[in-house]
């Protein structure tokens, strides 16, 4: 081996170690911080585990349990309006959980509008799977069910009976659902934006004006879909056809 | 037939011509074309409103006219008409276009010439000045219709109720009515004060219907503020008057449904602007913790049940009624000690109107453990607010209650296996539900790993999708290639003839053959090799039949000298009586053809 390959592989080995040692000192750091943020829930200093727990998330930590104790801690603030929304982040990553799914009912039944996140359309009826399951979950299967109806290719291919061309066909069909799901999952994270009204009581007006006519009243905690947004207004719209426009900084999302 | 072709032709010609005519902007009826505009009135006041008529004539289906700019007007099209008259056999074609002009503000203004480009010609109106002139609001006696707003208090607290009150007076019939009542919403909180009222007045001997709406203000900042005009559109409807004696059809047309004796006056009321100053609340004897609550209060404690066992439960009631910002009470603690365990609820709020102010009850329920037995006291429980009628604070406290707690009957038993039997029995018994509570925070750490995607993992995820791509490929590939070799012989023999040529030229040179043999055998595997490469069958070919064979597989001709060469050489060893014999040299010129070959 020359020198000049011995350099190379020991400075590549260097950077993984280093990197390997910074991720596990990340994690341990992030420990000890949710830690103490939950140390701080339990002494019922709502505030600063709230605190620790934003610090975190804006760090860029994605995690659903961070979310769904964020939003208990906003719940305990009592602030209903940041707890839906850290609880519909939190289901958009850990979608399953029965603990977070019980508390989001319970914030939205303590809210006036009492309004629950949209159901969907006939696409997401028909598959209906793509709420329940998160957008890495599809990942993974995706890759799997690809590896699956390639080696099934091969195999066709070596065999030549009609079983496998069966085989194939049904794996096909399967691979295509699941790219699809992969692709309503993905259009529904990056298209479909929800957002919480954060403020006591707002005004839905039928323009970007404080002078405009309003249209109806939302109050803290009412999930509405965010259609469109500029420097100060943002444009909503809720599942009974209402629609209208409310100042930014009323809604969070 | 042709005769009947032609006037089938003749009689389409004829429509689409008719078509053209009717539908086409021609001004063929009359080679007058007129552009004129009109106004129902020119000197109005800011209240009413004038409508612009543009009369476009002499020409059929007139391209739409563009009006000038108008500023100073909320323009509203109304509509449009045309008609057809026939006046000594000459056809007058007309239409009318109709627009409501809303003055905006009072002075002296000129609508503009109306414009229209029919192909290419440009018509014009000509100009219409218009006088706005306040309306005159001191004799408001003798108008038909006028309107007033009024508030409560022009000097509220902070926080205190001030009813805006907004009234309309009318001597006719009103429809369509549009009332805006704007207000500062960042100085001013709102609650409505329900539907409006209607009712009749006299004001000077004359009868007046009276229309009322208030709603409530609550004043949320202090200082100058000021409420913007109400402004009110309707219409009037007034009834020109017929005698309807002479005409004995006239009282059932009359009928508002035929509306042939009505006219409508549309009309744009505003209201004054009202200036407020909202006043701080009083510093001196403001209690520690108030809420700011500013009306007039009354506060009611009630118990579920006051004989009850240790660790059940019963339900706290608290109501605070009364006039004013009833709903910004909040009772968040009881301050029972640890003698109790407290389950709050969500607070109900439900809004009455007194006369002509809002107000409401707000009732505060609290589930109640008691943890000790005996008796107990809930105490009473204060709340501060300001009357503005009296200039205090008052504070008001509802009743103490009296709680007489047993021992629990039900001792607790340490069944950590019980039969079947009794779990039924347990199945049976009604839970009562205390109180509901989100469930705890996660506390398990291991979860808390971030869940985005990291870079290897993105790597890792494409190589996922690609690499099984490629495995099949190279897999076809493979499969393919045993599949020719063992079906194809003719390709199986070309595959394999260089390397069984190689092996065999290797073999040779570690071989102790004479020179002959190892002439001979060097021959016959050139022909061996040439033998596989065309699938040929058997060996036994001369120099002279390989280059023909070799010329028929479009072999370049260089390489079929070569290889016509080398055997010709062997032959001529073979033969020759006396050999002498460079092996090595021979081989090496073997090998070399074999790879010019291959290629």
């Amino acid at each position: 081996m020359t020198t000049n390959k011995l350099y190379i592989l020991s400075t590549v080995l260097l950077l993984v170690l280093i990197s390997t040692n910074q991720v596990e000192a990340q994690k341990k750091d992030t420990s000890s911080q949710v830690t103490l943020a939950n140390e701080f829930y339990h002494e019922k200093n709502y505030q600063a585990a709230a605190n620790i727990f934003e610090e975190l998330i804006s760090q860029g930590e994605k995690n659903g349990y961070l979310h769904y104790n964020l939003g208990n801690t906003y719940m305990r603030l009592g602030s209903s309006g940041n707890a839906i929304r850290n609880y519909l982040q939190a289901q958009s990553l850990i979608p399953r959980n029965e603990s977070l799914n019980a508390n989001l009912r319970y914030a939205i039944n303590q809210t006036q509008d009492q309004l629950s996140p949209p159901l969907g359309g006939f696409i997401t009826s028909v598959f209906f799977w793509v709420g329940s399951t998160t957008l890495l979950e599809h990942f993974q299967v995706l890759i799997l069910f690809n590896l699956t109806f390639w080696c099934i290719c091969v195999a066709s291919l070596y065999y030549r009976k009609s079983l496998w061309k069966s085989l194939k066909s049904i794996s096909l069909t399967v691979l295509l659902i699941i790219f699809f799901s992969t692709g309503i999952k993905y259009h529904q994270l990056t298209n479909q934006k929800l957002g919480v009204i954060i403020d006591k009581k707002v005004a839905v007006k039928s323009d970007r004006s404080a002078k405009n006519i309003t249209l109806f009243e939302l109050h803290e905690g009412a999930i509405i879909l965010v259609r469109q947004e500029d420097d100060e207004w943002v444009h909503i719209s809720l599942e009974t056809d209402k629609s209208g426009w409310i100042p930014k900084d009323s809604i969070s999302f | 037939m042709q005769n009947h072709s032609q006037k089938k032709i003749e009689y389409w010609l004829a429509i689409q011509v008719f078509i053209i005519i009717i539908f086409s902007p021609i001004n063929a009826f009359s080679s007058n074309i007129q552009l004129s505009t009109s106004v129902d009135k020119n000197k109005l006041t800011i209240e009413d409103s004038i409508e612009l008529s543009v009369i476009i004539s002499g020409v059929r289906n007139p391209p739409s006219p563009n009006l000038p700019q108008l500023s100073n007007f909320i323009v509203r099209p109304t509509g449009s008409h045309s008609s057809t008259q026939i006046i000594n056999s000459q056809i007058l074609a007309s239409v009318t276009h109709k627009y409501l002009l809303i003055p905006k503000k009072e002075g002296e203004f000129k609508i503009g010439p109306v414009v229209m480009n029919l192909s290419g010609s440009i018509y014009q109106s000509l100009p219409i000045s218009i006088s706005i002139k306040k309306p005159n609001i001191n004799s408001n006696t003798n108008r038909t219709v006028y309107t007033e707003t009024s508030v409560s208090k022009a000097t509220p607290y902070m926080y205190e109720q001030i009813v805006y009150t907004f009234k309309l007076f009318r001597k006719t019939k009103a429809i369509n009515l549009n009332l805006s009542m704007p207000y500062d919403e960042s100085f001013f909180r709102k609650e409505d004060l329900g539907k409006s009222k209607r009712y009749s007045k006299i004001i000077n001997g004359i009868a007046y219907d009276v229309d009322e709406i208030s709603i409530a203000l609550f004043p949320t900042k202090i200082g100058k503020s000021i409420i913007p005009p109400s402004i009110m559109e309707l219409d009037l409807v007034n009834r020109t008057q017929r005698n309807l004696r002479r005409d004995p059809f006239a009282r059932f047309f009359n009928d508002p449904f035929f509306d042939r004796t009505t006219q409508s006056k549309h009309k744009i009321l505003s209201t004054k602007p009202i200036k407020l100053k909202t006043k701080p609340l009083p510093t001196k004897g403001k209690p520690k913790h108030f809420q700011n609550l500013v009306g007039q209060f009354a506060i009611t404690a009630s118990i579920g049940k006051e004989n009850l066992d240790a660790g059940d439960t019963t339900t706290l009631t608290i109501t605070v009624s009364g006039i004013g910002n009833v709903m910004d009470v909040r009772i968040t603690s009881l301050n029972l000690g640890d003698q109790f365990k407290v389950y709050p609820d969500q607070p109900l709020f439900k809004k009455t109107i007194h006369g002509n102010q809002v107000g409401g009850e707000k009732v505060f329920k609290f589930a109640i453990v008691p943890f000790s037995t005996g008796r107990q006291l809930i105490p009473s429980i204060s709340l501060d607010y300001f009357d503005p009628d009296t200039n205090k604070y008052n504070a008001i406290s509802s009743n103490s209650i009296n709680l007489s707690i047993k021992p629990s009957v039900n001792t607790e038993k340490l069944n950590l296996i019980q039969p079947k039997t009794a779990l039924h029995q347990k199945n049976n018994s009604t839970v009562s539900i205390l109180a509901r509570d989100i469930l705890p925070i996660h506390t398990r750490l291991e979860d808390f790993e971030s869940d985005t995607l990291v870079k290897n993992q993105q790597i890792i995820y494409i190589f996922g999708v690609l690499l099984p791509v490629l495995i099949y490929l190279i897999a076809a590939g493979y499969i393919r290639y045993n599949h020719q070799m063992n079906e194809d012989i003719s390709y199986s023999r070309r595959q394999v003839a260089h390397r069984k040529a190689m092996q065999k030229l290797d073999q040779l040179s570690t071989s102790t053959l004479r020179s002959k043999d190892f002439v001979r055998e060097l021959s016959q595997i050139v022909r061996e090799y040439i033998g596989d490469k065309l699938n040929l069958q058997g060996t036994a070919f001369t120099a002279k039949e390989v280059e023909e064979k070799l010329n028929k597989n479009t072999f370049a001709r260089d390489k079929i000298s070569s290889v016509k060469n080398l055997l010709e050489k062997c032959e001529s060893l073979q033969y020759s009586p006396f050999v002498t014999l460079n092996e090595n040299s021979l081989i090496e010129e073997t090998t070399k053809l074999l790879v010019k070959l291959e290629k």
